[in-house]
């Protein structure tokens, strides 16, 4: 079947998030205690689970970010992008709503301050949108 | 209305009981690479505050008393009497910054004291430092809303050094005011 140019584009955008992904999971996996420090400044988590997502997490997007550039299921991998973004969305608008400076950690360390907080935010709904495109183009392509 | 219950189809069970092998075969991965790591994350999470305070614990065993003098000493700095403290050289300048930064830039004649790295700097510069335990000991990072240089100076302070202040707006208002800097080959 002949492809069109919108599948072109999600093909496109199938492996640029599938290496954003796994670049931030290569980087989160390097230095986990930044990544863990990261997630503790979102004020959400109890310390019990602070090292076991930042543990996990980077792993998952490792291996999602793989599979999204090798072309592997990538329906259920689009759909993990999803949720991945709506989980750190939920964690960085509760950070805004409550005034606390976060340092995402979604690529490595850093300063918290308001205009990373901002900038995480927006960078996440546009990963968000672009992971929704390709789920769709896929949804079409299984029919 | 009513609502229709349509069954899962079978693509989509398989495609769900993937996306759970996956999410567990991660954290297994994960698991596995966190005890190959020089310093493996504990199953409960320490804050930096915590992991210095157990470090100074730990350094705390071989710390003697140090003689506290009964002049007064400035907890903070400002930009000003910082810049004084530094031109004069009569005490030691702390950089708080991962070392990495340090050697990028720092305060001339600042010495490398990083908080994630507290011990092994700490163990290296020791016998330097209780030559100076009478005078007073600066300690910056890289600004305002970083609390690194706090973390140092606490700790410093429960190792028995009574003077130590921090310049709160660090290497962020020490550069912007363009004051001199050094870098470390």
């Amino acid at each position: 079947m002949k492809k069109s140019w919108l599948d072109w584009i999600a093909i496109g955008l199938r492996i640029t998030l599938g290496g954003i992904f796994a670049y931030a999971g290569v980087v989160k996996i390097l230095d986990g205690q930044a990544f863990a420090d990261s997630i503790h400044t979102f004020r959400l988590l109890p310390a019990e689970l602070i090292n076991l997502l930042a543990i996990g997490l980077p792993v998952l997007e490792v291996l999602v970010g793989g599979m999204l550039v090798a072309g592997l299921r990538s329906r259920i991998g689009t759909v993990l992008v999803m949720l991945m973004c709506l989980v750190f969305l939920i964690a960085i608008s509760q950070a805004m709503i409550r005034g606390l400076e976060v340092n995402c950690g979604c690529f490595g360390g850093g300063k918290p301050s308001v205009a990373q907080t901002v900038w995480s935010l927006v960078r996440d709904v546009m990963l968000g949108a672009a992971a929704f495109f390709v789920f769709w183009r896929e949804q079409k392509r299984h029919g | 209305m009513t609502i229709s219950k349509q069954p899962l189809s079978a693509s989509w069970k398989d495609e769900l009981l993937f996306a759970v092998l996956i999410i567990t075969a991660s954290w297994c991965v994960g698991l596995v690479v966190n005890q190959f790591r020089d310093h493996p994350l504990p199953l409960v999470y320490e804050s930096k505050a915590e992991r210095l305070e157990n470090t100074v614990r730990s350094l705390s065993v071989e710390a003697k008393p140090i003689p506290v003098s009964a002049q007064s000493f400035p907890s903070e700095l400002s930009l000003g009497d910082f810049e004084v403290f530094v031109k004069q050289g009569k005490g030691l300048v702390f950089d708080a910054r991962p070392e990495i930064f340090h050697r990028f830039g720092h305060v001339p004649s600042a010495i490398s004291l990083p908080r994630e790295d507290f011990e092994a700097a700490y163990t290296r510069l020791k016998d330097r430092l209780e030559t100076k335990h009478d005078q007073l000991l600066a300690v910056y990072c890289s600004s305002i809303s970083c609390e690194d240089a706090q973390l140092v100076q606490a700790a410093l302070q429960k190792l028995g050094y009574a003077h130590v202040a921090v310049f709160r707006g660090g290497w962020d208002e020490w550069t912007r005011a363009r004051l001199p800097e050094e870098k470390t080959p």
